[in-house]
């Protein structure tokens, strides 16, 4: 009983979060949000007896990713810039079209999506990922290490080098 | 233990917010935030059908697009930086150099 007091806190918690994400004004409270959001999704990946990935979300996730955010916003100053409403038809057909989409969606899973509860217990520790990461998965893992490295050049590229000199 | 449709469903409840994000915001950082959102919600379903049927495979996924993310965050965030210093907005209505 207490495992659903825990899943139907933290998926409130994780969709009010995702509310305000996109419906506050400022991108600060967004981002902080955002975070928060994480955090309760980590919880989610504990309830899935994935412990080990539920590390990395807040590490890689909350930690690292949302800091980068959060240094843009306040490295361009963004709190002061007023955004513009968009225009009332988009903004219809917008949430229209999303909670269609969720609806739909919600109401497909609840229907067909039914499944027998899993057999045994599943635990995936660090243990477990880091074997197979590194048996089975270890050439999509050198691909991904060199695309975080081109994903540094291209970042430095993009947001170092003074326009000017280029253009 | 919790029936896996229950994280299918809180998936996609997330990941329908996350569309709403794209569609109606012009913040540029915001949509970005968005768009984490919505990788997010395909992370939680991967894991719960991971462990429904007993697969590592999903977790690896997890793993992958969670080093994906950050290198799209990086780049994101470095144009973001670049149109401020043209156009001194990241409105995404703005940017409309390449727009047909």
């Amino acid at each position: 009983m207490i495992e659903y007091a825990v899943f139907f806190f933290f998926a409130a918690v994780a969709v009010i979060f995702a509310l305000m994400v996109v419906l506050h004004r400022n991108p600060v409270v967004g981002a902080l949000a955002l975070v928060a959001s994480f955090f309760a999704l980590a919880v989610m990946y504990v309830l899935l007896e994935a412990p080990f990935l539920a590390a990395l979300q807040v590490i890689v996730y909350a930690g690292a990713i949302m800091v980068l955010f959060l240094f843009v916003i306040m490295l361009l100053n963004l709190q002061k810039q007023r955004e513009e409403p968009t225009r009332p038809l988009q903004q219809f057909l917008g949430y229209a079209g999303s909670a269609a989409f969720g609806i739909g969606l919600v109401y497909y899973l609840s229907k067909y999506a039914v499944m027998e509860l899993p057999a045994g217990p599943f635990i995936a520790d660090a243990r477990t990922v880091g074997i197979r990461l590194f048996e089975a998965y270890i050439f999509p893992f050198e691909m991904v290490s060199i695309l975080l490295l081109a994903a540094i050049v291209g970042a430095l590229l993009l947001s170092g080098v003074r326009t000017e000199e280029r253009t | 233990m919790i029936p896996t449709q229950w994280f299918l469903i809180l998936s996609a409840i997330l990941f329908a917010i996350g569309v709403c994000g794209v569609l109606t915001r012009k913040n540029g950082i915001t949509i970005f935030m968005s768009i984490e959102l919505m990788v997010n919600a395909v992370n939680l379903t991967f894991l719960a059908y991971a462990r429904q049927f007993h697969q590592i495979h999903g977790l690896i996924f997890v793993f992958f697009v969670m080093a994906i993310a950050a290198a799209e965050a990086a780049v994101g965030l470095a144009i973001f930086i670049s149109l401020f210093h043209h156009r001194a907005t990241i409105d995404v209505d703005e940017a409309n150099l390449m727009r047909w």
